[in-house]
């Protein structure tokens, strides 16, 4: 203990952010509370892609962010919390027709242009690098220095380390503001008030309704299928393949009458075990079911794309709901008006990527230690003059 | 190019044994559109399919009920879809169909859905049980009657329950009787259920013909004792033996058949609740009540169905079907095992668990141990029921440690382990993937 007189904090949510912000409130001599709905990474975090990438994005805030996440992946499996967890492995981005060619190499011309390391992959280096692949790919940009981790699993592991209990099947009702009405004096839960100094929401979905952000953040699914193990093809994939249409956006098909048209971004993942995650798509809707048509038209892509996989089984399907927010970026911060609470949620599809991160950024917030990041663009009062709190 | 558009009807029908068959032929009856899947290349299920030529031990009567349902069967016009694997429903209501024989995955969307895909085998772990030469009594079974023949070398069968004594005389009327019979009951030091089983004319006459098949033959039936571990020598199998009294010798195998009794099949089935679907469960995989109630559960399923369908009256239990239950448990006193301790509690720390994956006791203990980890945890995070046979082989023996781990707890089914998600089984990408639009444009 470092002489904070062993402050508290209620962390609310055991995903991957709720569990990252109680770890490093840990270490910092917080006496932690972590309360949970469900049971740690019962939701996005339990059912998440894994990817621990910035290869998809664009120059920006998000890129510099997921840069700094992956770099702190890096740093926690140096330091053990994360040995055995993080696979290190390139993303390797492919291209097929002329438009996608053309779309690709500007895309790594943006990474390269943020000082990333790339290469570009053309040619007979080509047939060697990739030999599974099919003969229509024509360009890969290899990004290094990427990897995947299993959301479940690093919750797992930052709980352990953290030395908190979980406190599961706590469902949190709203906040009870202090009588100077500037700050956060308990929260009210299906086991009663639970009081604290200060007060930490990564609920995901379910921080909407808690700090008033209703119709900010917005449910989006995605749905992933797992292969069964093919030790030998897994080992000639280098990375995990992913189909630069993602970034054409092109890939679109109709959802079930009367839904928003889904689009998909196809990532082929090799995963420690031998097996293989292919994902995904993204919906509009809350429902966490498994479609037919989504599925086949994911594999139908990863075949095209991968043509040795129509031999392998697939032998589970499964879907995440993220929490996506109105202008694509999370929201971390304070929260305006309540000078003891932080908020966190709104990844959508990087929680996995920025989880560890977040949850060291949300740890320095608290402690009123100035961040190495820079959180201004994800600042929670950039949604204008709502009432914030509930 | 095949129908795109997916096959309507009134209900499909999943699994061609006798529930199954009996559910079909009712609805046909009453007018309904049926379609019926079968996993394998006849229909019959797990008691009536046959080997070609040599019929394995069957009661008269049950024979006769089977061939007029059959017969029923034709009748009514249904044409079995054989080779389909049932894979589930999607969230937009539609069965799929892994058609094995295509290559391909045919899509259903019905009214009303009967599961009626049998019981599965409870097998209990023990050191060795994953080794190559071990098999359930179940899987021997489907062998004789798919194959004609034993497989060679020496059987031994060990376990728990009437099935593998009809295992014994099946192998004894192959010329090829198991080197022995071990049975952790005693049925002959149980008296009172033997009486109450004279309540039961048919199983006893059914039972008293495979024991007597068994005691012509050279096989001693050893009761009282288990089977608790395997491990391989000198090329073949050696089967450490604990009889009664704690004492312990070794057998020597090349085959070892385990069955330790039957449940109800509902691994990755849909539930009733979760579509818009109607779905009905008949036979085994809703209550394994053998086959004797088989047909009456089928026809009771069918009338439910109906039911269901027009919002007409909810449907009384099957006297048949409440007779069977009855039966059953007369069954279950009968053989319950002689050494009342638990036999999952001493297993050795080493002894894999979950077959797939390769998980030990030891892992699960120490996951216990954690805490308050919820079933799911347990699953994703010590992978248990995440392999290939999708919980089948451990996750009633995963739930039963952490029950044991957790007494006062209310115990959780199956699924919290396993999953009710499709696909059921594993199915190839190449079949999932043959009907995408994408696909047939370029």
């Amino acid at each position: 203990m470092d002489g904070r007189g062993g402050k508290s904090v209620v962390v609310v949510g055991a995903g991957i952010v709720g569990a990252a912000s109680a770890y490093f409130l840990a270490q910092s001599g917080f006496r932690v509370r972590l309360i949970e709905a469900k049971a740690p990474a019962a939701a996005a975090s339990g059912a998440a892609d894994g990817a621990v990438s910035v290869a998809s994005k664009r120059p920006g805030p998000m890129m510099t962010t997921a840069l700094a996440g992956i770099a702190l992946y890096r740093q926690l499996d140096e330091e053990g919390l994360f040995a055995g967890l993080f696979k290190q492995r390139p993303t390797v981005m492919v291209a097929e027709d002329e438009s996608e060619v053309e779309s690709l190499t500007g895309h790594a011309d943006a990474l390269a242009g943020e000082g990333m390391a790339l290469r570009r992959i053309e040619g007979e280096a080509l047939r060697r690098y990739l030999p599974d692949v099919s003969s229509g790919v024509r360009l890969a940009i290899e990004v290094g220095n990427e990897g995947h981790a299993i959301g479940y699993e690093i919750v797992r592991r930052l709980i352990a380390a953290s030395g908190v209990a979980v406190e599961r099947d706590t469902t949190v009702h709203g906040l009870v503001e202090s009588a100077s009405g500037r700050s956060v004096a308990a929260v009210a839960t299906s086991r009663g008030r639970v009081e604290a100094d200060h007060f930490v929401i990564a609920a995901g979905g379910g921080s909407a309704d808690l700090i008033g952000l209703s119709g900010i953040v917005r449910p989006r699914k995605g749905q992933l299928a797992v292969t069964e193990r093919s030790p030998t093809l897994n080992a000639a994939l280098p990375g995990a393949l992913m189909s630069c249409r993602y970034l054409l956006s092109k890939d679109a098909i109709a959802g079930a009458a009367g839904t928003a048209a889904r689009r998909f971004g196809l990532v082929v993942d090799p995963l420690r075990t031998g097996q293989f995650l292919i994902g995904g798509t993204r919906e509009e809707t809350a429902d966490t079911g498994n479609d037919l048509a989504a599925i086949r038209h994911m594999l139908a892509s990863a075949v095209r794309l991968l043509p040795p996989l129509a031999r392998l089984r697939v032998i589970r399907v499964f879907s995440g709901v993220r929490s996506a927010t109105r202008d694509g970026l999370p929201i971390i911060g304070r929260m305006p008006g309540r000078d003891n609470l932080v908020v966190a949620t709104g990844f959508e599809g990087d929680g996995i990527c920025l989880g560890p991160l977040v949850g060291q950024a949300v740890g320095r917030i608290v402690a009123g230690v100035p961040s190495e990041l820079d959180l201004r663009p994800f600042a929670p009062d950039r949604f204008g003059q709502r009432s914030l709190v509930a | 190019m095949t129908e795109r558009q997916p096959l309507r009807c009134d209900v499909l029908v999943i699994g061609g044994g006798a529930a199954g068959v009996a559910a079909a032929a009712e609805l046909a009856l009453a007018g309904l559109s049926v379609e019926l899947a079968e996993q394998r290349d006849a229909l019959g299920g797990a008691y009536h399919r046959q080997p070609a030529g040599r019929p394995t031990a069957v009661h008269a009567r049950g024979r006769r009920q089977w061939s007029r349902l059959v017969d029923a069967f034709a009748r009514a016009g249904i044409a079995p879809r054989l080779r389909h694997v049932f894979l589930g429903l999607d969230s937009d209501g539609l069965a799929m169909l892994d058609d094995r024989a295509e290559g391909r995955v045919l899509v259903v969307r019905p009214r009303a859905l009967v599961i009626a895909v049998g019981a599965i085998e409870r097998v209990l772990p023990r050191p060795g049980w994953q080794l190559p030469g071990v098999m359930t009594a179940g899987g021997l079974q489907m062998i004789l009657k798919e194959g004609g023949s034993p497989p060679p070398g020496d059987i031994l069968i060990a376990g728990n329950g009437p099935l593998t004594i009809a295992l014994a005389a099946d192998l004894a009327r192959l010329g090829h009787p198991p080197v022995a019979l071990i049975e952790a009951g005693d049925p002959f030091a149980r008296p009172a259920a033997a009486l109450r089983l004279a309540a039961y004319p048919g199983l006893v006459a059914e039972a008293a013909g495979h024991l007597a098949r068994v005691f012509a033959s050279p096989t001693p039936w050893l009761r009282g004792e288990r089977l608790t571990a395997i491990e391989p020598r000198n090329g073949r199998l050696a089967a450490t033996i604990r009889d009664r009294r704690g004492a312990t010798r070794t057998l020597a195998a090349d085959l070892i058949a385990l069955h330790d009794g039957i449940r109800p099949n509902d691994f990755g089935l849909p539930a009733n609740e979760e579509s818009d679907i109607v779905v009905v469960r008949a036979g085994d995989c809703r209550e394994a009540l053998g086959i004797r109630a088989a047909i009456a559960d089928g026809r009771h399923a069918a009338r439910q169905v109906i039911a269901l369908l027009t919002q007409g009256p909810s449907i009384a239990d099957d006297d048949a079907v409440l007779r069977q239950r009855r039966a059953q448990a007369v069954l279950g006193d009968l053989f319950r095992p002689i050494d009342g301790a638990d036999p999952l509690a001493a297993l050795p720390d080493e002894t894999i668990l979950c077959r797939c994956e390769g998980r030990t006791f030891s892992e699960l203990r120490a996951m216990l141990a954690e805490g308050e980890l919820s079933p799911r945890e347990i699953r994703l995070n010590g992978r248990f029921g995440m392999g290939l046979c999708q919980g089948r082989f451990c996750a009633d023996n995963v739930l039963h440690l952490i029950a044991a781990a957790r007494p006062g707890d209310p115990a959780e089914p199956p699924m919290r382990l396993a999953r009710d998600r499709w696909p059921a089984r594993p199915v190839s990408i190449a079949a999932l993937a043959a009907d995408d639009d994408e696909q047939r444009e370029s």
